[in-house]
């Protein structure tokens, strides 16, 4: 089918191994995602708070800078399990909002003009559609939360004397742990929301909604029935209590919550919303609707 | 050699609603027509052999693979141009194109080659960077056969090509289809509801009636027996005229005012008409030279009340 011969022919060549097509759509994503001036933007402003964690650790570790700086107090510079908590609080935090933006246009610019047939029409499953979809944001939040986390535990055990590394390693498990049920958490969600709301607005203001409302209506449970249990609906409440929980820190912000609410059931409502959000997709990904008759 | 489509007793049910009853058939031809009424089950038809609907009962098979059985390498065949609206608003058409042939496995240099080639095949190279969102509805039609081509399918299906587009870009699709389907080993399954488009594309024809086969046609066989078949109108002796005819060999029905219909053998010309005619002293004030369209087909098996084994 050479262009200048201007006919049909067959292809013959290779093919790529089915099991990596997947990432076909997150390349295409990101190729996309990139021509957005104010995506860049944001993803540089999501990454700059750690070059000042960065610093901080850098300041924490030399003797010098801290005698130039006139910092006379040791404790002013302490690199334990809270100041990680507060790095993950404020990455977090900036994937949620990177997440906001990205997530509700993967999957609406498909379903907007039908093109879902031709990708199930290929030898290409749902599982893959998602999986591929999924990698975007996965790939994305990864870049902002654990993986600079990670970097600068390596960065501070690289800088700190005296076998800090051995004595703070069991705190890369809450890192990765903690970062992992976060965004698997906010993927599928807004994947969700993208697949039930062509509008990027509006499936913003939807995933925005989805993390307020049922705070509110939990906290109207709570007085009403005078109980603690409505704080279930509360999804950054009840992360923040996986995350200190995790590193063992209390900072004070989490109120009652900390003592009443057991840690298993707050990953077991954060992983309920993630299943919610694959039944979502399930039923709204399909190549064809079927009338009910 | 497998049969291009094969249907064992396939019922299909989209909620409560049967919508195919138990279609068995075996086409063979490379070149399949799928014609019937609106809601006939043309669509679901061919959702079914791609694994969009499960089969309640039954099943069908595209050259051998079952649609539910080995949906993923039946589908790894196929290129598919949907009836609906499908494509990415935003992206360039050549992108769009190229992103599809990715995804069906082309490495990417490759899907890019193939992508330019298919938009240039199809007539649409000077548009090919503009968003595929900006393109007219006969443009979106051209846009969707490149996707469903690019990737060099083996099996070819096309639902509703034509819609919406104006003649001359109706005609040039209907050349790109027979040039495919000669130019290569593809095999074609085209829905349409323009009998002409299957007329001129398709060797064989499926037709749906209330989710059941109406008739199963093949074109090429009865292109041949209807080669010649003649409606006169004549004034003069019509008896002789016409026990002469019967007498070459020839099939003669009259009619009143002097109206015949004459079914000729192979062997017999049209000028034997003509020399007999002068025999005996009839003018043949009108003559039609025609065969049995599709239309004539397509009109008897919706007439049917049922037909014996789908065949006609």
């Amino acid at each position: 089918m050479a262009v200048y011969k201007r006919r049909y022919n067959p292809y013959s060549g290779s093919l790529t191994p089915e099991w990596s097509r997947f990432f076909v759509l997150t390349r295409y994503a990101f190729g996309d995602l990139f021509k957005s001036r104010f995506f860049v933007i944001l993803l540089i402003l999501s990454l700059v708070p750690i070059l000042l964690f960065a610093s901080y650790i850098f300041v924490a570790n030399n003797k010098t800078v801290q005698l130039l700086m006139q910092v006379r107090s040791a404790d002013l510079f302490k690199v334990e399990a809270q100041y990680f908590v507060i790095i993950m609080t404020v990455q977090t935090q900036a994937a949620f909002l990177l997440n906001c933006w990205v997530g509700p246009v993967l999957i609406a610019g498909d379903l907007t003009n039908g093109a879902l047939p031709l990708f199930l029409s290929r030898p290409f499953s749902r599982a893959d559609y998602v999986l591929g979809k999924f990698a975007v944001l996965g790939l994305l939040l990864s870049a902002v939360t654990w993986v600079p986390c990670l970097l600068l535990f390596t960065l501070q055990s690289g800088l700190a004397k005296g076998g800090w590394i051995w004595s703070h390693l069991w705190m890369v498990v809450p890192i990765v742990l903690c970062s992992a049920i976060w965004i698997l958490m906010l993927s599928l969600l807004s994947l969700a929301v993208s697949a039930w709301v062509k509008l990027r607005i509006v499936a913003t203001g939807v995933i925005f909604i989805s993390f307020f409302i049922p705070a509110g209506l939990g906290e109207m449970f709570n007085a009403i029935m005078s109980t603690k249990w409505g704080i279930l609906l509360n999804f950054s409440y009840l992360f923040r209590l996986i995350l200190e929980k995790g590193f063992h820190e209390r900072t004070g912000q989490l109120g009652r919550g900390w003592d009443e609410i057991p840690v298993p059931a707050a990953w077991g409502v954060l992983i309920f919303v993630c299943l919610l959000s694959l039944v979502i997709l399930n039923a709204r990904l399909r190549a064809r609707e079927t009338v009910r008759g | 050699m497998n049969p291009t489509i094969e249907l064992n007793g396939l019922e299909v049910q989209l909620g409560n609603r049967t919508i195919l009853h138990g279609l068995t058939g075996v086409l063979k031809s490379r070149a399949i027509g799928l014609l019937g009424p609106n809601g006939a089950g043309k669509s679901t038809l061919i959702n079914t052999l791609l694994g969009f609907h499960s089969p309640s009962k039954g099943s069908a098979r595209v050259l051998g693979l079952d649609s539910h059985a080995n949906g993923k390498a039946l589908r790894s065949l196929v290129g598919y141009m949907p009836e609906n609206d499908a494509f990415i608003s935003k992206m360039s058409g050549v992108r769009f194109v190229r992103y599809m042939a990715e995804v069906s496995g082309l490495p990417p240099d490759q899907a890019m080659e193939r992508a330019h080639e298919a938009f240039v095949y199809v007539g649409l190279g000077e548009a090919r960077y503009r968003p595929v969102g900006t393109y007219s509805l006969g443009m979106k039609q051209l846009a969707k056969f490149a996707q469903a081509i690019a990737h060099g399918p083996k099996v070819l299906i096309l639902d509703e090509p034509t819609n919406g587009m104006d003649p001359p870009a109706r005609k040039r699709l209907i050349e790109l289809i027979r040039e495919i389907r000669e130019a290569s080993d593809i095999c074609l399954l085209l829905s349409s509801h323009l009998l002409r488009d299957v007329e001129e594309t398709c060797d064989e024809v499926l037709i749906l009636r209330n989710g059941q086969i109406a008739s199963i046609c093949n074109l090429v066989e009865e292109r041949r027996a209807n080669r010649k078949f003649l409606e006169l109108e004549t004034i003069g002796a019509e008896a002789t005229f016409r026990s002469t005819l019967e007498g070459l060999g020839c099939e003669c029905a009259v009619f009143s005012n002097g109206r015949i219909k004459v079914v000729m053998p192979e062997n017999i010309e049209i000028r034997e008409v003509f020399r007999v005619a002068a025999d005996k002293g009839v003018q043949i004030r009108r003559m039609n030279h025609r065969r049995d369209s599709l239309e004539d087909i397509f009109l008897n098996a919706m007439e049917q009340t049922g037909a014996a084994d789908g065949r006609i």
